[in-house]
């Protein structure tokens, strides 16, 4: 009788556990996380992932191993289909860029959009500045659009894709200020570099941890900062507002997603680990190498970034007469 | 002098105990990696990364070259014996070191490769160690036009490639140039000849397109003839299994050529060892004495391109050492590596890291004797690969495809564009169409397109910016002069008829 008696109680026990939903066990993953991302191996998004799932370990802030899974294809076309396919797994995240936005926007086989993801947080803003050769004669922002506007189609600005950062800036500074220059492509970050340095282009946006060594070298200055805010290791250069031209800061965003179909807790797990991690030294002192700005955001705020940023992203490429799809 | 003095103190860092160890490690990894089709320096190198970071730097750097340019050795292996290619720069050796295998002459022409690659490697080094900063200035000089213009030389070589019908030789160049546009593309951001697929959004793969046209399309070309497929002759006798000094002596421009070749394509940044290998062929085979002997198996055909994949290691590592800038995949991971591992790569770096520098030079003349010691005596054992019997060889060529093919990124869809190019290798072989223009219109048509569109981006529609800048100009006009080449042959050959004539 005890025992029946015992054997009952551990039964509606259990029931009462397993059956009031919320009251489920607290996520936490029980096998390794699959992070992917859309570069191949060494890619920028690759490395960064790499270095972040490496910090998150040695932290110890996950029960399980990060592990890094390459989906390069298409821009982001393949990683988000990827995602899209893993609706619900909650052992899987997202290693997203700018050009998670952009591309299903001008690709119609880029056809899963962030909406469709389920956003996590945004980790880190990517600033930018303005680059030209050291012996160039423009010596400031307002030099070279000078310049720009008294000789227009001459001037040559080196770049990535048509829809990158680089390119969408050159279009809001043309749109507000009425110079026109010429955008150069060029796939290979080396490449646009050593034609800035050989001379053929004249100008040339670009991350400041890239600027860093030539300006020390004396080959290349830095003419204006795209920021909202003087960039510490550049205190001496201007912002492109203050000098004159008020174009919006046009972000390169890195941060996390989950597939489609995630629990709210899971997301929120998931928003704690990466909030913790934003305040751990290790992480400020990556910040700090490679001059990033803390862009540290999650939930709503995240969602209206993404919003804003597809509509600014759409307005600038349509007005580059770049085919909109989507 | 300034560079015995860093050479001595390169050597110091580079024998020592935990630097020759890691070097091997790095050499003997890359030969494995170019062996394996589909699986490259930039995946292995980005792979390992993670264990680099308790390693001492300098000694992580070593390893990481050592899989640079121990896999350039290993890639000629497949290449000669199974119309392979392990590495797309190998696909150029495939042309005569499989024609040379099924003469028989399989180990003269893998101990071949060895020798133009540590030649050629040496070369490298020499190169990086006293030319390297100002071979780097002179590169800066290429811009749009100018890579244009090496392009179109390189193109004006499929003049040389086509064997015997010069139509159906252009006819395979512009497919190849076709299947290059496939993919998005830079400027518009559209796609084009994607078909809604969107793993064809980054183009069709060369790798997969050269195993497909090589490897598969000789199995399935073998299949079919009745009598069975031959098997290769595998010569006995270590004699027969090594290069003889004639071939060394018919070598001997190739292994200029490919040196110097290899070394200023490496130097310019997105080039690549494939463009480096092919024109290094085309530039043997045109001032060859018996150009008609290329394609069916020559020896210098196999020395040229793997002393020019080799060279090309050392030109990539001077726009990177010198200037922060990387010129190829593995040089870009390199250059990540280095940041992680808290260098600056810039123009200061060798200045400031005199050690890193010195020791990286010094170790790859190590690397390089390592290489050769390693692959020379195992010239013999690949060469017995050949008596396999057929029936294992083929599903072993159609697995090792099959798997390098997938391996690029994970997916099926390569898979499945493998099998078309093979069958489309078997037809070309029936219908005696050359591969080698096609998958030469691959290579170059796209960095052709794109330096086209990038010069007239620049000159604002202008088609006299090609012509306008000396450099491009005078590549123009090589390029041109190689176009009319053959033609020479022919003209001289008419003289002497007519001379002939005339005496009668």
């Amino acid at each position: 009788m005890k025992l029946k008696n015992f054997a009952l109680a551990v039964a509606l026990l259990l029931a009462w556990f397993l059956g009031i939903p919320g009251q489920a066990w607290p996520f936490g993953p029980t096998k390794p996380v699959e992070v992917v991302v859309h570069t191949g191996p060494g890619g920028g998004s690759d490395l960064f992932a790499r270095a972040i799932s490496e910090m998150i370990g040695k932290e110890k802030l996950v029960p399980q191993r990060l592990q890094v899974v390459n989906k390069s294809g298409g821009g982001s076309a393949v990683a988000m289909a990827y995602l899209a396919e893993k609706k619900g797994d909650t052992h899987t995240l997202g290693f997203f860029t700018g050009v998670w936005v952009t591309n299903p926007l001008t690709s119609k086989e880029a056809s899963v959009t962030v909406k469709d993801l389920t956003p996590i947080a945004r980790l880190v803003l990517e600033p930018a500045v303005v680059a030209v050769k050291a012996d160039s004669p423009y010596k400031s922002m307002k030099d070279f659009v000078e310049a720009a506007k008294k000789n227009p189609g001459q001037l040559r600005q080196s770049g990535g894709s048509v829809t990158g950062r680089d390119n969408l800036t050159r279009l809001v500074i043309e749109k507000a200020t009425g110079a026109k220059w010429v955008f150069v492509s060029f796939p290979g970050g080396g490449e646009r570099i050593a034609n800035l340095l050989g001379g053929h282009v004249q100008m040339m946006v670009m991350e400041p941890q890239e600027a860093g060594e030539h300006i020390k070298a004396g080959n290349l200055r830095v003419i204006a900062s795209l920021t909202e805010s003087r960039l510490p290791s550049f205190s001496n250069v201007p912002t492109i507002k203050e000098q004159g031209i008020d174009v919006p800061v046009i972000p390169q965003a890195r941060g996390l997603l989950a597939p489609p179909g995630v629990s709210g807790d899971v997301v929120k797990y998931w928003e704690g680990v990466i909030g913790r991690f934003a305040k751990t030294p290790a992480w400020k002192k990556y910040l700090n190498d490679n001059q990033f700005e803390d862009g540290f955001l999650t939930g709503g705020s995240l969602n209206k970034f993404f919003d804003d940023l597809g509509l600014q992203m759409r307005d600038v490429l349509k007005e580059a007469g770049v085919k909109i799809v989507r | 002098m300034d560079a015995i003095n860093n050479l001595v103190l390169g050597f110091s860092i580079a024998l020592s105990a935990a630097n020759l160890f890691w070097c091997f490690v790095g050499v003997f990894l890359g030969t494995i990696v170019g062996v394996l089709p589909g699986l490259g320096p930039p995946a292995t190198i980005a792979l390992l990364l993670p264990l680099t970071f308790k390693m001492d730097p300098t000694t992580a750097m070593i390893m990481m070259a050592g899989i640079y340019y121990g896999a350039k050795y290993g890639g000629s292996t497949t290449s000669i014996l199974l119309n392979v290619p392990g590495e797309s720069a190998s696909v150029v050796t495939c042309l005569d070191g499989y024609q040379l295998a099924r003469q028989g002459r399989a180990g003269p022409a893998l101990g071949i490769a060895a020798i133009a690659s540590f030649v050629a490697g040496s070369f490298g080094v020499l190169g990086l160690m006293f030319m390297a900063p100002p071979v780097a200035r002179f590169a800066l000089r290429f811009g749009p036009p100018e890579y244009f213009a090496l392009m179109v030389v390189g193109l004006a070589m499929v003049v040389f490639l086509t064997g015997r019908s010069m139509v159906k030789g252009v006819l395979a160049t512009l497919v190849g140039l076709w299947l290059a546009g496939v993919g998005t593309d830079v400027f518009t951001a559209q796609s084009r000849f994607t078909f809604g697929h969107m793993e064809l959004l980054d183009g069709i793969d060369f790798i997969v397109v050269s195993i497909g046209l090589f490897a598969i399309g000789e199995v399935l070309i073998n299949l079919e003839s009745r009598t069975g497929a031959q098997i290769f002759k595998v010569p006995r006798g270590l004699r027969n299994l090594l290069p003889t000094l004639k071939d060394l002596k018919d070598s001997r421009f190739a292994f200029v050529n490919g040196s110097v070749v290899g070394f200023f394509i490496g130097v310019l940044p997105g080039a690549g060892s494939t463009i480096a290998s092919f024109l290094s062929y085309g530039l043997e085979k045109a001032f060859s004495r018996n150009p008609e002997m290329f394609g069916a198996g020559v020896i210098e055909g196999v020395a040229a391109p793997e002393g020019a994949n080799n060279s090309e290691t050392g030109g990539a590592l001077v726009p990177l050492l010198t200037l922060g800038i990387p010129g190829s995949a593995t040089t870009a991971i390199l250059l990540a590596a280095l940041h992680l591992w808290g260098f600056r790569p810039g123009p200061l770096l060798i200045q400031e890291n005199p050690n890193l520098f010195w020791g990286l030079v010094a170790s790859m003349y190590v690397g390089n004797v390592m290489l050769l010691v390693l692959n020379l005596p195992l010239v013999p054992v690949f060469a017995q690969i050949l008596k396999v019997p057929y029936f294992v060889l083929y599903p072993a060529i159609f697995g090792i495809s099959i798997i390098g093919a997938y391996s690029i990124s994970n997916s099926l869809f390569d898979v499945w564009m493998l099998g078309i190019f093979g069958l489309l290798g078997y037809f070309m072989r029936k219908l005696d169409y050359p591969a080698a223009p096609l998958v030469l219109g691959m290579v170059l048509g796209k960095r052709l397109e794109l330096a086209l569109r990038q010069s007239l981006m620049m000159s604002q529609g202008r088609l006299s910016i090609l012509v306008g800048r000396p450099l491009s100009a005078a590549m123009l006009l090589f390029a041109v002069v190689l176009l009319f080449m053959p033609m020479l042959g022919r003209v001289r050959a008419w003289r002497t008829r007519a001379i002939e004539q005339e005496l009668l």
